[in-house]
């Protein structure tokens, strides 16, 4: 018990450093200044854009992998796992060589007057690409803990598959998407490697950190660290709460 | 009528099984494991493909092989499957698992009589986790009646509950066949199960229909010496003209009563309690045979005969022959 308590404690020593380091001038003088709210808006929209991009591309992804209907299944997981392992600043370099203005899709999205570098879109591309994977392994757990017994009951009660995903698939896999999504988010919420190399510009919060860090120094930054916090945690709290009370439900 | 006629591979063997179920019939399939059971139903039940076969329902193909093709998916069938796991769907409340599929009416008053019929009328607000293995087999029984089945697949449903419960609810659903006239199919590996149930039983071993028949006539008249391994017969004593008879330890009695039977004098190799009454092992010069008694054998010399009632006869290549 002692030895838990300690560990916790640890564990949350940044967290605990942030508060005692923080003054209640600072952050509002950090807030009220011109623009002062714009890395937060920028990193909440793109959190947002990224999370719907990840529940709508990646869901069906993850339960195929769950459900083994894609030839040669470990060559599929070990895909998603190589972008787990890339570094994020590695993958934002290669993402400069694969959207970047003089590639193919660069060129392509420059018809529309779009572009995929120091843009709204570019963060996102990153966000996307640094979440995605923690959100494919953990919705592929979720589905796979679906029993396809019961998905086959469903069926044989005269459900068409798209009701069955609707009615028993979702409903029992939502606890686990829920808690995926919000990692996701966290990740996506902190997003720093590959943002910083392909989407300088517009600044979320991790830039303005940065940037702050090293223009006026590390007393300013600490505001926009707390207000990271502040956005990033309450998803995943819920989430873990909804996760909980649903299996409460469950077992009646 | 459901009818299957078909032939599935698996990868430990390949079925090959033909089988038919007049409305409110109903079929007991007997086997050892693996024997297939399990690929007939849920090859009937649209899961499994078959190499080769139709399956039709009240004449409607669900499956052929034939041309053109037909393969009815599962969800159109109108076939309902109840397994050992009744799979009550965890998120949804009593009430909602009953009327669960779309062909169900609207929670009324056909709800509540079923309902309190299954026994399970207070427990419609429950969510299924609070319900014990007795409450949720009537859920999932009560889920497939309610979907209105137009055939019944049953595969070992029951086979995790104790005796008594067992008891109930298949009594519960023979009524309910009965009542509904649906065909019913039931895969069993205890043969007593199999014949509280049926009233036609058909033996599988290694993918092959081997008997189909009363539930007696199957056990009292084997159509070889390995349906007769399968339904219980210990023991196979050899009778002029290379005939075999079947022994069935359910099937002795004590003592000498040549006129029901065949004489078996031997040695009493061992007896132990069985039940209410006592199993005893007789040594013969052939081998030992078991059988069970209502009462004790008293022997001071340790000889013992005993009398094998009306035994089926074997010929030599297995089959049956007459007496």
């Amino acid at each position: 018990m002692a030895g838990a308590l300690v560990i916790w404690i640890v564990l949350l020593g940044p967290v605990i450093t942030l508060l005692t380091h923080l003054s209640w001038s600072e952050i509002s003088s950090s807030l009220t200044a011109p623009g002062g709210l714009d890395p937060l808006i920028v990193s909440v929209e793109s959190g947002g854009v990224t999370l719907a991009v990840l529940f709508l591309l990646c869901t069906p992804l993850a339960w195929m992998l769950a459900r083994g209907t894609l030839p040669f299944p470990r060559i599929w997981e070990a895909g998603v796992l190589c972008s787990l392992l890339l570094p994020p600043l590695v993958i934002g370099l290669l993402l400069v060589f694969m959207v970047g203005p003089y590639t193919a899709f660069g060129q392509l999205i420059a018809h529309l007057n779009l572009s995929a570098t120091n843009t709204f879109l570019a963060l996102v591309i990153a966000e996307v690409y640094e979440s995605a994977p923690y959100y494919v392994l953990g919705a592929q757990a979720a589905f796979g803990s679906v029993d396809p017994r019961l998905e086959q009951q469903a069926a044989l009660l005269g459900d068409r598959p798209r009701r069955v995903f609707r009615r028993v698939t979702l409903p029992l896999a939502a606890p686990g998407l829920a808690m995926s999504l919000a990692i996701a988010w966290a990740r996506a919420m902190g997003a720093f490697g590959a943002v910083i190399v392909i989407a300088y510009h517009p600044y979320g919060l991790p830039l303005q950190i940065w940037t702050t860090l090293q223009s006026t120094g590390l007393a300013s930054a600490l505001p926009y660290a707390l207000i990271l916090l502040v956005v990033a945690l309450p998803l995943p709290l819920a989430a873990y709460i909804w996760s909980a009370r649903a299996r409460g439900r469950r077992r009646g | 009528m459901l009818e299957a006629d078909v032939e599935v591979d698996r990868r430990e063997f390949s079925l090959r099984a033909a089988i038919q179920v007049a409305p409110g019939e109903r079929l007991a399939l007997f086997g050892p494991s693996g024997a297939g059971k399990t690929t007939l139903l849920e090859t009937i039940a649209g899961l499994v493909p078959p190499r080769r076969g139709d399956v039709t329902l009240a004449g409607r193909v669900l499956t052929s092989t034939g041309r053109p093709p037909v393969a009815v998916p599962a969800w159109r069938r109108q076939v309902g499957l109840l397994r050992q796991d009744p799979g009550l769907f965890p998120h949804l409340s009593v009430r909602d698992n009953l009327t669960y599929a779309p062909s169900a009416d609207p929670p009324g008053a056909e709800l509540t009589e079923l309902a309190e019929a299954l026994g399970i009328g207070a427990l419609l607000a429950a969510m299924p986790a609070r319900l014990s293995g007795g409450q949720q087999h009537r859920v999932a029984l009560g889920r497939l009646l309610l979907a209105r089945c137009r055939a019944l697949l049953l595969d070992e449903p029951y086979s995790g509950l104790d005796a008594i419960l067992r008891r109930s609810l298949t009594a519960l659903v023979v009524a309910m066949v009965t009542e509904r006239a649906v065909p019913a199919v039931l895969v069993a590996h205890e043969l007593a199960d199999a014949q509280a149930f049926a009233n036609r039983m058909a033996v599988l071993d290694q993918g092959c229909v081997l008997q189909v028949g009363g539930p007696d006539e199957v056990v009292l008249r084997p159509a070889s010496r390995r349906v007769a391994e399968l339904v219980g017969y210990l023991g196979f004593v050899p009778l002029p003209g290379g005939r075999l008879a079947g022994i069935h330890p359910d099937r002795v009695v004590a003592g000498s009563a040549p006129e029901r039977g065949v004489l078996m004098a031997g040695l009493l190799g061992g007896c132990r309690p069985s039940g209410a009454g006592w199993e005893v092992d007789l040594e013969l010069d052939s081998g030992t045979v078991t059988a069970r008694l209502p009462e004790r054998p008293v022997t001071d010399s340790g000889e013992l005969i005993l009398t094998a009632i009306d035994p089926p006869l074997f010929g030599p290549d297995g089959a049956s022959v007459s007496p």
